[in-house]
């Protein structure tokens, strides 16, 4: 039996239109997405209407503060709302449900955009509102995008590290990390050196990680399926102090007697982290006998972790890697509107009073009412 | 457009009565004093690049300008009671230390 997606279409329509907002951390994230009606199927895709991002950089040295992320949002959103619609060409009355994210995330920036939500779905005639878990969004638009039926999903981003496989309805959590999330690791190495937050923190830590060539030892701490960091975090940090503070401290690659570079301590914290992940998801995928990966989140995108991952996935029987680009990877409204169409079509949404942020929200709460095999 | 002027109304059980805000007279902009970026985004040398567009000369732009006037009493009312919060409580640690101090800690009231 296959779940009916369209008991709730409307009248002499013949497709869906939603209306996704993402903000629960620095990326203000608007999104139209259109469904035809009947199962999402090679032959019937999810059409991309429009997907824009607008994001808040901070200075070098300098994390984003909820007080000034929420500003950020509540500043920009109503200028990105009628891009996202004009480039969609469509009018606010056309929309059959507005999607935002209701958690995980900072809660003053999931406060701004929620804010919005209920603003437009009152001024547009009651539109019914769909609260998205903002995890549930980066699965199901990673497997729109790769075509990706059924993988064992990691999702690594700047507030979340998790490898995820479905069962039953739920996404169900295999593993995750038991500190800080790898993005939220890496962001905050790219502090201690200074790095610039333009166009993100991550991807300078990749482009000089490029250029590294000694691997430090740094410690490994995969518990179980779980992980930690912040140790890994601390030490590095210590490192860098002692090497460029006030003292700088010349520390020397054993094996070439040369010295130690910022880009090899970022070529040795992304091989580190990424083996941890690595070892995690193949463990994963042995649990529940699959060999697709599918691979979201901002850290996502980083090209060196999906390398190492097709490295591991290639000695696996028929084994396959599922990755997405920036547009989709990075949070971004699409996604959003994406699973919440989902959710609305099978009669899921959130009456105003329902509609409260939370900023602890996991994967596996949510029903996956479409899906059911 | 007289409907559109916003208002509030913040009550609290050690008010005795309820305290009501309203934009009043002036000129109401977009730009609130309580909304401004974080002074560690500027003293790190970052720079405003999300200042609120300036309010159209429409009911609901006139709307968007009075409710940040509004906004900014209400953080500036909010901000003050939390201070005086914050000093009762640091009053009522200072004596605590007193009372510690001269009774060692013995509360006669409770000796029995």
């Amino acid at each position: 039996m296959t779940v009916d997606l369209d008991q709730y279409v409307k009248p002499g329509k013949g497709h869906y239109i939603a209306l996704g907002l993402e903000g629960s951390a620095n990326k203000l994230g608007v999104g139209v997405i259109k469904h035809n009606i009947g199962p999402l199927s090679q032959t019937n895709r999810a059409e991309v209407l429009s997907n824009i991002r607008d994001t808040y950089v901070t200075p070098p040295g300098e994390g984003f503060l909820p007080r000034d992320t929420a500003r950020h949002h509540r500043n920009w959103v109503v200028r990105i709302i009628k891009k996202a619609l004009i480039e969609a060409n469509i009018k606010g009355t056309d929309i059959d449900c507005i999607c935002f994210t209701q958690g995980p995330g900072m809660g003053a920036p999931l406060q701004s955009v929620v804010i919005a939500a209920r603003t437009l779905a009152q001024l547009w005639n009651n539109i019914p509102l769909v609260g998205v878990n903002h995890c549930i969004g980066h699965i199901e638009m990673g497997r729109e995008i790769t075509g990706a039926d059924n993988p064992v999903v990691l999702y690594v981003s700047g507030g979340n590290t998790q490898v995820i496989a479905y069962s039953k309805q739920r996404y169900r959590i295999f593993g995750e990390t038991l500190d800080i999330a790898i993005g939220n690791c890496l962001d905050r190495f790219a502090r201690t050196l200074k790095i610039p937050n333009e166009p993100a923190p991550g991807y300078n830590i990749e482009q000089m990680a490029k250029k590294g060539k000694h691997l430090i030892n740094l410690p490994y701490t995969v518990k179980g399926m779980d992980m930690s960091m912040s140790g890994i975090l601390g030490y590095i940090d210590q490192l860098a102090n002692d090497m460029f503070g006030k003292q700088p401290k010349k520390v020397i690659d054993e094996v070439s007697g040369e010295p130690i570079t910022p880009e090899d301590l970022c070529f040795s914290l992304q091989e580190i982290l990424f083996s941890m992940l690595v070892e995690i998801t193949e463990r994963a995928l042995a649990h529940v006998n699959s060999n697709q990966v599918l691979i979201v989140g901002g850290v996502g995108s980083n090209e060196r972790l999906q390398e190492m991952m097709k490295l591991m996935i290639q000695d696996r029987k028929n084994g396959q890697i599922y990755a997405t680009d920036e547009r989709f990877c990075i949070d971004n409204g699409i996604m959003i509107a994406h699973a919440g169409l989902l959710s609305y079509r099978t009669g899921q949404t959130n009456l105003i009073n329902d509609t409260v942020c939370t900023q602890r929200f996991r994967t596996d709460e949510v029903f996956i009412k479409w899906r059911d095999d | 457009m007289s409907s559109l002027i916003p208002k509030a109304t913040y009550s609290a059980p050690d008010l005795d009565e309820s305290k009501i805000f309203t934009p009043g007279d002036g000129i109401h902009t977009t730009d609130g004093q309580t909304t401004q970026i974080s002074d560690i985004v500027i003293n790190a040398g970052g720079e405003d690049r999300d200042k609120p567009t300036e309010a159209k000369d429409t009911p609901l732009g006139h709307l968007r300008a009075e409710l940040t006037t509004l906004q900014d009493q209400i953080n500036i009312f909010l901000t003050e009671r939390m201070k005086q919060e914050k000093n009762k409580q640091s009053e009522q640690e200072e004596a605590d230390i007193e009372r510690r101090i001269l009774d060692d800690g013995v509360d006669e009231d409770d000796s029995d």
